[in-house]
């Protein structure tokens, strides 16, 4: 049974636009991969069309089935970790192997406090 | 409550997969070969056509297909020209098309599409009605199975909300898609009202949701 982990430098889940998200990829599979891809990436979840955007990855065409790589992005601006009732943007970082489409993924949050912003409540006539 | 929190987000719901209820996938397999290896999955909207024909695309690849998907919708209602040119030059007898919103081409556009993919291997549409292509697969819904797709997603929880779902079954025409939406709203309305916020927590009792329910989203 195949085993993927991503290990987060000191265990940090809270950072600031700018700041490197560090650490560790580790993968023990069945077989050879094709490939094994870090990706830095935000996604909206809510009531609406779901969004992804892959801001940065870190592609590897020749690696063993089993191995680890230690990965590092720098986070850009925007935009921040956000939730509301009908939309929320959420922060992580994922290993995913080709073919067998496995994946893992560790979650952060970015923003100016390094905390989730809360959008208020809108209120309609 | 917080939108990812929500168990009724869309992501969680485009992760609910068909239930073939009545059948098998060997059986839908052997049926396409059966009629030709030209099909359609007929139904209403929200009744799960999309996800059938999802579904079945990795059955197709392991027989050594090579899926090709095709998507219309009232957003993008057709093909443009040089597309379905370019489409059809490429291919072949091991390519399947899934072609999703079908229903959304006219008459004769729809003569000109069978035409371009006749050197495909097979083709399956989505259509809302029955008559373009022998029905391979009527996708059909019931309360009871909007009941089953919320016990899957609220897991014990869902005994909160059995007295609702067969009153938004109803109230969109069967539509699952639409009354899945409407439980989004209201689980964000009741967990805001109770001023409750990142774990989910349960509807209250039948007379306040009814209040909850008249209500849209809150932002």
């Amino acid at each position: 049974m195949s085993r993927l982990a991503l290990e987060l430098a000191d265990g940090k889940t809270k950072y600031r636009p700018g700041e490197a998200v560090e650490g560790v990829a580790f993968w023990e599979l069945d077989e050879q991969p094709r490939s094994v891809e870090v990706r830095l990436f935000w996604r909206t979840q809510g009531k609406g069309t779901v969004d992804v955007e892959v801001v940065q990855s870190l592609p590897e065409g020749s690696r063993g089935p089993r191995d680890r790589r230690p990965f590092r992005f720098v986070l850009p601006p925007g935009p921040y970790s956000v939730s509301g009732t009908l939309v929320s943007i959420v922060w992580g970082v994922e290993l995913v192997t080709e073919p067998s489409g496995e994946s893992a993924s560790a979650e952060i949050t970015v923003s100016p406090t390094g905390e989730e912003i809360r959008l208020g409540k809108v209120i309609g006539r | 409550m917080r939108a990812r929190d929500n168990p009724f987000r869309s992501d969680r719901i485009l992760s609910l997969r068909y239930r073939l209820q009545g059948g098998s996938w060997e059986g839908l397999l052997g049926r396409f070969e059966e009629l030709g290896r030209r099909a359609a999955i007929v139904g209403p909207q929200g009744s799960g056509k999309t996800t059938l024909l999802e579904d079945l695309a990795p059955h197709f690849r392991r027989g050594g297909y090579r899926v090709r998907d095709l998507r219309l919708d009232t957003e993008t209602p057709r093909f443009h020209e040089s597309f379905l040119d370019d489409f059809s030059r490429t291919l072949g007898s091991r390519d399947l098309i899934l072609f999703d919103g079908a229903e959304q081409l006219g008459r004769r556009a729809w003569f000109r599409f069978l035409r371009r993919s006749r050197t495909a291997g097979g083709l399956i549409a989505t259509l809302h009605r029955p008559g373009r292509l022998p029905t391979l697969w009527a996708t059909r819904t019931s309360p009871e199975l909007l009941e089953r797709l919320v016990e899957q997603i609220l897991g014990d929880r869902a005994r909160d909300v059995r007295f609702l779902t067969s009153r938004l079954y109803e109230k969109h025409g069967g539509n699952l898609r639409e009354a899945l939406r409407e439980l989004y709203d209201v689980y964000a309305a009741v967990n805001e009202e109770s001023g409750r916020s990142g774990d989910v927590s349960p509807l209250p009792a039948a007379p306040r949701e009814q209040g909850a329910m008249a209500r849209g989203p809150c932002c």
